[in-house]
C-alpha cells in the first residue's frame, strides 16, 4: 500500500545525505582546506621568525621543538610494568606517556562511571535528587586540583593520587550531563513504554531513559576525555611523574624545546583520543536526526 | 464473576448488567483537578460502553476532556470517581491489554522500525523466531515490510504512525486506543491511513476507541460516535453512523451526519 509516499520519504533523505556529503567534500577540498593550511603555516612562520631573535631558553623555534620531539621519541628508556617488576625497552617519550595514561585511563573510567551513575540516579529519582542536590551544589564549584592535598595525604605522591584528581574532574562533567539528559527524557516515551508492558524502574532506565539520554551522556564523556588531559597535566606537576611533570621539569632546566615537545604530546594525544571517540559517538548515535 | 466486588453493596442495576457483555465500559466517570485556588471539573459522569469488535470515535471541542478520558482508559491517569472496566476487570494502570497510538507517534528514535515493533514483545518475553515472525507479520499488515531496518528519522509522518499502529497491535491487545493519531499528517496521507486503518480493523477484529476533534474523520471511521461537550467534559450524545463502508464524504447521508454532530458540539 501507498508505495508513492514510502518511496518519496526515502529518496528525499538519501538525496539529502548525498548532498550534505558532497557539500562537505567540496568545502573541504577547496576554500576551507586552504584557509586552514594557510592559518597553520602563518602560525609556524610567525613563531619561527620570532624565535630567530630569541635564545632557545626563552623561545625555542618550531625546528628545535621538532628536533627535541624526535630525540624524546627515539631515546631509549625502560618502561617498568607495575605490579610485575618487569622492565620493557621503550623510549623516553613513551615512558612519560604511559605514566600519564596510568592516571588518565583509570581516573577517566572511574570518574565517568560514577558520574554517569550518580547523574542517572539523581535525574531519575526525585527523592535521591532532593537528598543529594545541596551536597552536589556545595562540592561542584571546587576545582579538582584543590583536592590535591587530600590526594597526597590519603593516597600518597603516586599514581593513585593523580588518578583521584582526574576521577573528580570527570565525575562532575559526567554527573551533570547525565543528570540533564535524564531529566530531559520525554514523559511521552516513558508512557509509551509503560503501555507496552514496562512496569519496573530498572527496565525503564535500561530500555528508555539511558538510550534517550545517551546523546547528552556521550557529550559528557567526550568533554571529560578532553578536560581530563588538562587535569592530568596539572595533577602531575605535583605528583612528579608523566608528561605533565616533564613539561615543568624540563622548563625548570631551561630546556624549553623539550618542554614544548611534551606540550605537543598532550595536543596529539588529545586530538587522537577525541577523534576516536567522535567516531564511536557517530556510530552509537547514528539514529539521531 | 463480576459479582464479588459489588455483592456487598448489592448494586445489580441495569447498567452493570449491560457492562458484562461490553468490551469496554465507562461508568459514571469523573475527574477533578484541584489546585490551591480552585478546582476544575474535567470530566463529569461520563458513561458509555464499547462492544467487542466495535469502532467507536470520541469527538468534542477542545477542553471537553477527551484526552483526559483517553488517558484514564489507558491507565495513565486515575479517575476521581467512577471506573473503567475492560472485559469486566477494572483498569488500574497502563497495560498491554490496551494498545496505544499517540498523535506524536511516540516512537523510540534509537530503535529501528523492527525494534520499535518488537518492544512490547520483548517485555512479554516473546523470544527468537516467534518474535521476529510476529514483527514481520505486523510490518506486512501496515505495509512497511521494506523498512524494517530504517530509523524513525528516515520516515515520513504517515509511515511513523504505521509503525506506531504495528507496535500497538504486536502485543495483540484487547483494545486499540488512538489519540488523534492522524492529527500531525497531511490531509492526503490521512485519507489513505483511514482506509488502511479500516482494513486493519476488519482483518484483526480489534475493538477500536479513537479520539479526534475532526468530525468528518469520526463519521468516516466509526460505528458509533461519542459526542462530548465541554465545561465540564461530559457525553452529550452517542450517534450511531449507519452508512455502509467505504463511506464517501460527498454522499448526502455523510454530510447529514457531519452536520448533526457539529450541531451537537455547537460548532
Amino acid at each position: 500500500m501507498s508505495n508513492d509516499e514510502v518511496g518519496t520519504g526515502v529518496t528525499l533523505s538519501e538525496t539529502e545525505a548525498d548532498e550534505r556529503l558532497l557539500d562537505r567534500l567540496a568545502g573541504f577540498s577547496s576554500e576551507q582546506t586552504w584557509l586552514a593550511v594557510a592559518g597553520f603555516a602563518g602560525f609556524l612562520a610567525v613563531w619561527y621568525v620570532a624565535a630567530l631573535f630569541q635564545p632557545t631558553y626563552l623561545l625555542p623555534s618550531p625546528v628545535e621543538v621538532l628536533a627535541a620531539f624526535v630525540v624524546e621519541l627515539t631515546a631509549p628508556a625502560s618502561l617498568s610494568i607495575p605490579f610485575t617488576g618487569a622492565e620493557l625497552p621503550a623510549t623516553r617519550l613513551l615512558v612519560k606517556l604511559v605514566q600519564s595514561l596510568y592516571h588518565y585511563v583509570p581516573g577517566l573510567l572511574i570518574g565517568t562511571s560514577l558520574g554517569v551513575f550518580a547523574g542517572v540516579a539523581m535525574g531519575w529519582n526525585t527523592r535521591v535528587d532532593s537528598v543529594f542536590t545541596p551536597v552536589s551544589r556545595l562540592l561542584r564549584p571546587i576545582p579538582p586540583l584543590a583536592w590535591i592535598g587530600f590526594a597526597v595525604i590519603w593516597l600518597g605522591v603516586n599514581h593513585q593520587g593523580a588518578t583521584f584528581i582526574v576521577a573528580i574532574g570527570s565525575f562532575w562533567i559526567n554527573f551533570y550531563s547525565a543528570y540533564g539528559g535524564v531529566e530531559g527524557v520525554s514523559e511521552d516515551l516513558k508512557e509509551v513504554a509503560a503501555t507496552l508492558g514496562v512496569d519496573d524502574d530498572w527496565t525503564m532506565i535500561r530500555k528508555v531513559v539511558i538510550p534517550a539520554a545517551s546523546p547528552s551522556i556521550m557529550t559528557g564523556i567526550r568533554t571529560s576525555i578532553g578536560q581530563c588531559w588538562m587535569i592530568v597535566v596539572a595533577a602531575e606537576l605535583i605528583v612528579g611523574v608523566g608528561v605533565g611533570y616533564e613539561i615543568l621539569n624540563t622548563a625548570q632546566n631551561l630546556a624549553m624545546d623539550v618542554s614544548v615537545a611534551y606540550m605537543l604530546v598532550i595536543s596529539i594525544v588529545f586530538l587522537v583520543s577525541d577523534g576516536l571517540f567522535r567516531r564511536v559517538e557517530r556510530r552509537v548515535l547514528e539514529w539521531r536526526a | 464473576m463480576s459479582g464479588d466486588a459489588n455483592a456487598g453493596a448489592g448494586t445489580t442495576s441495569a447498567a452493570t448488567d449491560s457492562d458484562d457483555t461490553a468490551k469496554v465500559s465507562v461508568d459514571s466517570l469523573g475527574k477533578t483537578y484541584a489546585s490551591d485556588r480552585r478546582t476544575v471539573e474535567a470530566l463529569s459522569d461520563v458513561e458509555f460502553a464499547v462492544e467487542d469488535g466495535e469502532f467507536v470515535c470520541i469527538v468534542g471541542p477542545s477542553g471537553c476532556g477527551k484526552t483526559t478520558l483517553f488517558r484514564i482508559i489507558a491507565g495513565l491517569e486515575d479517575a476521581t470517581s467512577g471506573a473503567v472496566t475492560l472485559d469486566g476487570s477494572p483498569v488500574t494502570g497502563p497495560g498491554t491489554d490496551r494498545g496505544m497510538v499517540f498523535q506524536e507517534y511516540g516512537l523510540f528514535p534509537w530503535r529501528t522500525v523492527r525494534e520499535n515493533v518488537a518492544f512490547g514483545l520483548e517485555e512479554q518475553g516473546v523470544e527468537g523466531p516467534a518474535r521476529s515472525e510476529r514483527v514481520t507479520e505486523m510490518l506486512e499488515l501496515v505495509g512497511l515490510d521494506g523498512f524494517a531496518d530504517a530509523y524513525p528519522k528516515e520516515l515520513s509522518g504517515g509511515m511513523k504512525q504505521r509503525v506506531g499502529i504495528a507496535r500497538a497491535l504486536a502485543v495483540d491487545p484487547e483494545l486499540l486506543l488512538m489519540d488523534e493519531p492522524f492529527g500531525a499528517v497531511d490531509a492526503q496521507t490521512r485519507d489513505m491511513l483511514h482506509g488502511e486503518l479500516l482494513d486493519i480493523w476488519t482483518e484483526t477484529d480489534k475493538t477500536v476507541l479513537f479520539v479526534t476533534h475532526d468530525v468528518e474523520e469520526a463519521v468516516t471511521l466509526a460505528d458509533r460516535v461519542v459526542v462530548m461537550a465541554a465545561n465540564p467534559g461530559r457525553v452529550r450524545e452517542i450517534v450511531s453512523v449507519d452508512i455502509d463502508r467505504p463511506r464517501e464524504r460527498t454522499e448526502s447521508e455523510f454530510a447529514a451526519y457531519v452536520e448533526r454532530i457539529r450541531g451537537l458540539i455547537g460548532e
